[in-house]
């Protein structure tokens, strides 16, 4: 079967990207481990995390824009890659036409400058929010569709790239692709999640629950992520493997769904901060508040804490079956929730 | 029974009533005069040393109902044996290895037991239990006798373990191998004996991962409350390598938990075994979608939802340090009621979870852990029925998906019979409210 003998992943210096080279650094070949190059827009961070073992002496680094084809063709050339991750994408919250330039347009470079220049193997790391509108999400498996009124210029942008990876599928042409779907990522280096919660701690806000906390949510550990697309990776340049996971997506999650504010609370109490007693507002009122909130806040010119987008998200079940992952990749999370949550927090201690 | 106990829930109250007045069981005792002297002493055998179990077989299917009473009286008088304190290990270990080979006999009697020994009936009047038990199929007596063998054979080994004896239950795999004994044991014969009957899916018997957790999932939950129970009669069940992670003393002992100050530490304890017990949860709910003999089912049924019912009252409860904590009689008759059918056994267990983790508290040290372990039992209910798919998605035909659709045809045949029964009720509601109301609006016209 096919080594990976020299991935290129863009995006590579981002939250997501560190875990990606981590995991493809601990890749052993016959001739030692893959080459590895990094294209992203800025270089990798001058101070890494301790959790992090890989020397960045060893990454090569390759500066450029993902919206320029030319960019992307020189990356791929000099990494002379076999297979490319493409982990690239803007943190959601920004606006539609970044993520229409990003997400798609960069995508299509992506593809174009694969296929030309003979790399093997594709991986985009697409995003389990592609199935997401705002309804409710029980245990959706990969043949849930997506939805034809997307919740977001995110998610459709997302969906659109992903759908775009996966009709580049080309075996007849040695070209194979795959999208994976990750939810809820957190870990090392991510500055929403776990970040976001200890804030919401600090400001006296931990004491309100918004919903019932019945809903089941799927978080994913980064280095459970980027362990997913070395798998996917390697089985699709395996010969015996390639034709049934390519051209495929997967939901990849820590198999793990848990209730909203469970990791939330868990979270604060490693803080040592655990409320007396909790506040609780049940959905309807909370997107009323949210109303409130967002209409008051504008009256402000300030940004609001609550809206109804945010309580819609809180308050959704949005979990997710894996079971394919597990049969056709191999997948396993091998970092549970619990010690997940420790990892972050010791790398937001090292304050770097 | 309090009568402001059942006033404080109406529910149950009306579940009481509905229970005891509306309800008919599938199947009565009543023989209708086949019944030899023999098997009518074997009832009140059964009735004299267990009367709510002699009520649940006593409705069982008549092709099960005989040998399932038999089989717990030879259980009962091999744990008569074994509990007796008075008897000589001598006497006695040889005894348990070798009562399987009692069965073989036509007369046979054991009169050792001391004379205050309650349930010494069962092995002097060894002979009738005897005389039926050849009566059963060849099929059932093989069944019986291999778990008799199996049992007293484990029996023996603990009174001969003395780590055991002198130290308790040390692991949690020690645990499981007690419960499997005491528990599991009884799990496999009730299932081959069901399978043979054709009652359930011949799977059951070749899987024994399911009917382990059957028996597993009721000892855990009996072992956990009776914690005081045990103590005071010097004996330890928890094992050690769970309690051992919350006493404070260097050298700590269970009792610890017993004292007022330790109760925060003894909680965490009993929270610990609540969770470690929840990892049955998902082969239960397989096992019951597997039977499909309506009588088999609610005996399988009903143990199982008290079980989960009472581990939600143990979980995060101070109380059980102190004294015996159990479910409410009105409680026990909601149950029952509402397990007939698969689904409603489902909506129990997601009930009853519901409750549990509201109960863990944030500071409990397996808060993050209980979430997470209801999360995945959520997710697995929700593959049995698949009801939350979005439009034009076909539910995914996995092995559990179809064993309760199956199921479901069977609670459908039930669900007439329990509707006329919520009719009745009503229609007595309605009335007993309109005599009610007639008489105090009487009562004020008058004056």
């Amino acid at each position: 079967m096919s080594e990976i003998t020299s991935v290129l992943i863009i995006g590579g210096a981002g939250f997501l990207g560190l875990h990606l080279i981590q995991q493809f650094y601990d890749v052993e070949i016959s001739s030692g481990r893959p080459q590895i190059t990094v294209f992203d827009v800025r270089p990798l961070p001058e101070k890494l995390s301790k959790q992090f073992t890989f020397n960045s002496q060893d990454i090569e680094f390759v500066k450029g824009d993902l919206t320029s084809a030319e960019d992307v063709s020189n990356a791929i050339k000099l990494a002379n890659a076999n297979v490319v991750v493409h982990a690239a994408s803007p943190i959601h919250g920004g606006k539609a036409d970044i993520y229409q330039l990003v997400n798609v347009q960069g995508t299509r470079n992506v593809i174009d400058v694969c296929r030309e220049q003979k790399v093997k193997a594709l991986v985009y790391t697409s995003s389990a929010g592609v199935i997401f509108n705002g309804q409710d999400v029980h245990n959706a498996d990969e043949t849930w569709p997506i939805p034809e009124e997307p919740m977001d210029a995110y998610n459709e942008t997302k969906a659109i790239a992903e759908d775009m990876v996966l009709k580049s599928n080309d075996p007849d042409h040695g070209f194979y692709t795959v999208a994976l779907r990750p939810a809820g990522i957190f870990g090392p280096g991510d500055r929403q999640l776990v970040p976001g919660l200890r804030a919401v701690a600090k400001l006296g806000q931990s004491k309100f629950q918004i919903g019932d906390n019945n809903n089941l949510f799927d978080w994913t550990y980064a280095g459970n992520v980027a362990d997913a697309h070395v798998l996917a990776a390697k089985k699709i340049l395996d010969p015996e493997t390639a034709l049934e996971v390519s051209g495929q997506t997967f939901f990849i999650t820590n198999d793990t769904p848990s209730y909203f504010w469970a990791l939330a609370r868990t979270v604060w109490k490693a803080d040592n901060h655990i409320d007396k007693f909790v506040i609780v507002l049940k959905r309807p009122v909370a997107i009323l508040a949210g109303y409130l909130s967002e209409f008051f806040s504008s009256l402000l010119h300030k940004e609001p804490g609550l809206t109804p987008f945010r309580v819609k998200i809180v308050c959704a079940y949005r979990y997710h079956n894996i079971s394919k992952a597990k049969r056709l990749l191999g997948y396993e999370p091998r970092v549970g929730l619990e010690e997940g949550i420790q990892k972050t927090l010791a790398w937001m201690d090292e304050k770097l | 029974m309090k009568v402001s106990e059942l006033l404080l829930h109406p529910a149950e109250c009306i579940a009481l009533v509905q229970f005891k007045f509306v309800r008919k069981p599938l199947f009565s005792g009543v023989g209708a005069g086949r019944e030899t002297a023999d098997l009518a002493r074997c009832r009140e055998l059964l009735r004299l040393t267990s009367r709510s179990f002699a009520a649940v077989i006593m409705e069982l299917h008549p092709e099960l109902r005989d040998c399932v009473m038999l089989f717990y009286l030879v259980l009962r008088a091999l744990d008569t044996v074994e509990d007796d304190m008075t008897i000589d290990d001598a006497v006695k270990v040889p005894l348990l290895r070798s009562f399987d080979e009692k069965l073989l006999l036509d007369d046979w009697s054991f009169d050792g037991n001391s004379p205050q020994e309650k349930d010494r009936c069962v092995l002097v009047e060894f002979p009738c239990i005897l005389r039926e038990f050849h009566k059963l199929r060849a099929e059932y007596r093989d069944v019986v006798v291999r778990i008799t063998r199996e049992m007293g054979n484990g029996m023996a080994d603990y009174i001969e373990d003395e780590q055991f004896n002198r130290e308790g239950i040390q692991t949690v795999a020690e645990y499981d191998r007690y419960c499997h004994y005491v528990a599991g044991l009884v799990g496999d014969g009730l299932t081959q004996l069901t399978v043979l009957a054709g009652f359930s899916s011949q799977e059951l018997a070749d899987n024994p991962q399911y009917f382990e957790s059957m028996g597993l999932f009721l000892q855990k939950t009996n072992i956990i409350r009776d914690y005081r129970e045990d103590l005071d009669d010097g004996r330890v069940f928890w094992p050690k390598a769970v309690w051992s992670k919350y006493t404070k003393e260097q050298d700590g002992t269970l009792a610890e938990f017993a004292s007022l100050e330790n109760t925060e530490s003894g909680v965490f304890c009993i929270n610990d075994l609540v969770l470690n017990a929840l990892d049955h949860i998902e082969d239960v709910l397989t096992y019951l979608a597997s039977v499909h003999e309506q009588s088999s089912f609610q005996f399988c049924a009903i143990p199982q939802v008290m079980a989960i019912a009472t581990l939600a009252l143990l979980c995060n409860n101070a109380a059980v340090l102190q004294g015996n904590v159990k479910i409410r009689k009105g409680t026990t008759c909601w149950l029952i009621l509402r397990s007939r059918t698969f689904r409603g056994c489902v909506e129990i267990f997601e009930e009853y979870l519901r409750e549990i983790r509201g109960k863990v508290p944030v500071r409990d040290p397996n808060y993050l852990k209980f979430n997470v372990r209801i999360g995945k039992i959520d997710q697995f209910i929700e593959e049995l029925y698949q009801s939350n798919l979005p439009e034009g998605i076909q539910p995914r035909k996995t092995p559990i998906y179809l064993k309760v659709s199956e199921r479901t045809k069977y609670d459908d045949k039930v669900a007439p019979t329990i509707q006329a029964e919520q009719q009745t009720i009503q229609w007595v509601l309605v009335t007993c409210g309109s005599l009610v109301a007639a008489l105090i609006v009487g009562y004020l016209m008058k004056r």
